[in-house]
């Protein structure tokens, strides 16, 4: 396989990820819009943007942030690398490319994706018309993952998920950290009915609400959430789930076992370390310190893998 | 379709029922479908004075339609013409017979940009210098079909060939049941064998590795590019993607370097070897002639393959096939005026209100001239272009193109249309059975170019 087909796929995913993670982001705002506002959060719609890593852009382009321009920053923006737009453009480009190395199924899925938002693009919104949104990307992702279940087990089928699981590591943990420091700026609230709320809300922006019941029993706690997101294996949004996943398919290649090994020697640590670490312990210890240095560890993964298989 | 005012011919039959009985409903869906699918798999294509960033090329319902015995004879004549081409450029990079017997003038072929000085005295692989053919052909009667010009270069259009035929199967799978259509899918298996079978001498592997070459995304072609390599099951790289080291061409892939033996380039001469080339392009290879003039590489069709299908060199192909084949021509030419002559300029400048005129470099139906069409002021623009570069023309009469069926409107109305069959010569030579039929939709249009409003339709040739 080319270089650089292999790194066109990797980003594909990263792409199609992103979309999600960004549109998803916004549901949250949607629904915390609609809680009360009490005085010492800050506002929702601030929290979503910096979640998405998007908050100085958007502050260089607009003066007062307002759902509608939050909405459309990070949606249809082009000036806004992440937006959902950008991400299926990008997606697109890079499918246009290595068309001819996955399915007819996932290019067909990635480029009506993209026939669709450019459609969509043009359309008037309305604030209320944001659930459809976020669940039209949510569709359309689903539609690409499910196409990817037909490929050939190979080492494209193998990057393109080592950028699934690339992106959803980072997505998680910036999700997590943000929740804790963004959200919640006074720790007096901590454990209070309304963090409670919005930690239930960070759950259904995973999709992973109804799973979380399943569970755990009893009252939904944040130590209980944080578990679920970092150490759970069974969720296949958590840190480790992640972790897991980005292993198994970095060894699942079959090109340059060496260069496989050097890579794997680097995650090696950061995954026995997660699969026995106690959610106290980590707690204890800080989770954004936790997740600062787990965020920076798949970013270094993500340039060996960049450096060993895509120059 | 029809033999005189209401006559049918006889193998449009099956047509015109399948039409009789397709009410406007049917056809406004089959067309909106036939586009969303076209839309969805990316078949589009960007033109010069670019508003929308992707278009696609209206597609038409109605096939046309070769029997068996009217393709036999294109195909003999396409095949020999090809081949003529072939022993043009072996002759011409070596020997020079044809300029030793006074046939073609040395100085329109050596003065040419499109004739490569660094290829004279190399023969590519079995003498093949252009493997992939299209040649342009139209009817303006019964029997009378004519060569409008040769592609020895890199022709495009056959994914369209191939996706209008998918689509009209899809659509209609009836047509197909009731009507005896010569498969074309396996024209990509056909192109690869020919690319195969063109491996250079260095090459010890029974099955070469073929790359196809693109100029990347934002060529117009692209989708046919990346078409054709997924069909062929070969890579479609970028010049980036490959490296010259030793004597050998490499591609970069995620186990290290892999040899290349065969590159079916899809990009112009000048960007191949910035060494050889043009020193200033960026997507070029560095040393990839030096590799190929030493047998390490195949590049297909060769560099400096383009002054076979030079519009001053086509006015002697009919010489050429007499010349090397010993064979009489079975398809004409065009008459054509090469207004470099001088006695032809002024026929062309006296004339030029009956004259179609063209640019010897132009293409895409871009800078031309259809006198019985233009404006005084247009024509007398051409008269000024022609006094100050008469080097720079050639001039055709108005062919009365053969009209098709065509849905307008949901109405059948006729709309002129040419045909581009595509000719592949490697170990041996063969002619797709069909071809890409370009349809002017604009009523009374002359031009079936994609950049100026042109059509395609599904070629079907009959089986025996």
């Amino acid at each position: 396989m080319l270089s650089r087909t292999a790194e066109y796929l990797y980003w594909i995913s990263r792409y199609m990820e992103r979309a999600e993670t960004t549109a998803r982001l916004l549901d949250v705002g949607y629904r915390m819009s609609l809680f009360p506002n009490p005085s010492g959060y800050n506002n929702e719609w601030e929290s979503v943007l910096s979640a998405a890593g998007a908050i100085e852009g958007y502050k260089n382009k607009y003066d007062t942030i307002e759902q509608k321009n939050v909405e459309d920053y990070l949606f249809f923006d082009e000036s806004n690398p992440s937006s959902v737009y950008n991400c299926i453009l990008n997606a697109r480009n890079n499918a246009l490319v290595v068309r001819t190395s996955f399915t007819p199924e996932s290019w067909l899925a990635i480029n009506k994706t993209y026939q669709e938002i450019q459609k969509l693009k043009e359309k008037k919104f309305t604030k209320s018309d944001l659930p459809d949104l976020t669940e039209w990307t949510i569709e359309q992702v689903n539609l690409f993952r499910g196409s990817l279940s037909s490929l050939l087990r190979n080492d494209g089928y193998n990057f393109l998920f080592l950028g699934l699981f690339i992106e959803r590591a980072d997505n998680s943990a910036r999700l997590l950290d943000v929740k804790y420091f963004v959200l919640l700026p006074k720790p007096q609230y901590v454990g209070g009915n309304i963090d409670n709320m919005q930690w239930s809300i960070l759950l259904r922006s995973l999709s992973s609400f109804r799973a979380f019941r399943w569970a755990y029993d009893g009252n939904i706690t944040a130590t209980k959430i944080a578990d679920f997101l970092v150490l759970n294996n069974n969720c296949p949004r958590s840190l480790s789930f992640c972790i897991q996943n980005i292993v198994k398919h970095l060894t699942n290649l079959t090109c340059s076992p060496e260069k496989v090994g050097r890579i794997y020697n680097n995650l090696k640590d950061l995954n026995t370390k997660i699969q026995e670490e106690k959610i106290e312990t980590i707690v204890e210890y800080g989770l954004h310190q936790f997740v600062t240095q787990f965020i920076r560890k798949i970013s270094s993964v993500d340039n060996e893998i960049h450096k060993e298989f895509f120059n | 379709m029809y033999q005189s005012e209401s006559v049918i011919r006889n193998h449009y039959n099956n047509i015109n029922d399948w039409l009789d009985q397709m009410t406007s409903k049917v056809i406004l869906e089959k067309n909106a479908e036939a586009e969303t699918h076209f839309r969805n798999i990316g078949i589009t294509f960007s033109t010069n004075n670019e508003t929308a960033r992707e278009r696609i090329i209206p597609f038409d319902l109605i096939p046309r339609i070769f029997t068996y015995t009217e393709w036999l004879r294109l195909e003999r004549g396409v095949i020999q013409r090809a081949k003529a081409l072939n022993a043009f450029l072996a002759d011409i990079y070596n020997q020079g017979e044809i300029i030793k017997a006074n046939i073609i003038p040395k100085e329109i072929i050596y003065k040419k940009k499109s004739f490569e000085p660094s290829m004279f005295g190399f023969s590519p692989p079995r003498d093949i210098y252009s493997p992939i053919i299209g040649i342009d052909l139209v009817r303006t009667g019964p029997n009378d079909y004519f060569v409008l010009e040769d592609n020895c270069r890199t022709p495009s259009g056959v994914s369209y060939m191939l996706e209008n035929r998918e689509i009209m199967m899809r659509m209609f799978p009836d047509l197909f049941h009731n009507n005896r259509v010569t498969p074309i899918d396996d024209y990509p298996t056909r192109l690869l064998q020919t690319l195969m079978s063109l491996a250079p001498i260095k090459c010890e592997n029974p099955e070469p590795v073929c790359v196809l070459l693109t100029p990347g995304p934002l060529n117009s072609a692209y989708y046919e590019h990346s078409f054709l390599s997924d069909q062929m099951g070969i890579e479609m790289v970028e010049s980036t993607d490959l490296f010259v080291e030793g004597k050998y061409l490499y591609m970069k892939t995620v186990d290290g370097p892999k040899r290349v033996d065969v590159v079916y380039r899809r990009i112009d001469d000048d960007f191949l070897d910035p060494l050889c080339f043009n020193p200033q392009s960026v997507i070029g290879i560095p040393g990839i002639m030096d590799v190929y003039r030493t047998g390490g590489v195949n590049i297909c069709s060769a560099p400096g393959a383009g002054i076979a299908d030079d519009k001053a060199i086509y006015i002697y192909v009919p010489e050429m096939i007499k010349f090397y084949l010993g064979e009489q021509p079975i398809l004409d030419n065009v008459e054509t005026w090469n207004c470099e002559k001088e006695q032809e300029l002024k026929y062309v400048l006296d004339n030029i209100n009956e004259l179609v005129v063209k640019e010897v470099d132009g293409s895409g139906g871009y800078g031309m001239l259809i006198g019985p069409k233009s404006s005084k002021s247009s024509i007398d623009e051409f008269k000024t272009k022609l006094s100050t570069n008469p080097k720079g023309y050639i001039a055709q009469p108005l062919l009365d193109l053969s009209f098709s069926p065509t849905l307008i409107k949901n109405q059948v109305e006729g709309r002129r249309v040419d045909l581009r069959p595509f000719c592949l010569i490697g170990e041996q030579a063969q002619l797709s059975s069909g071809g890409l039929t370009r349809v002017a939709m604009n009523e009374g249009s002359f031009v079936v170019n994609s950049s100026q409003g042109g059509g395609v339709k599904d070629t079907w040739v009959l089986a025996e």
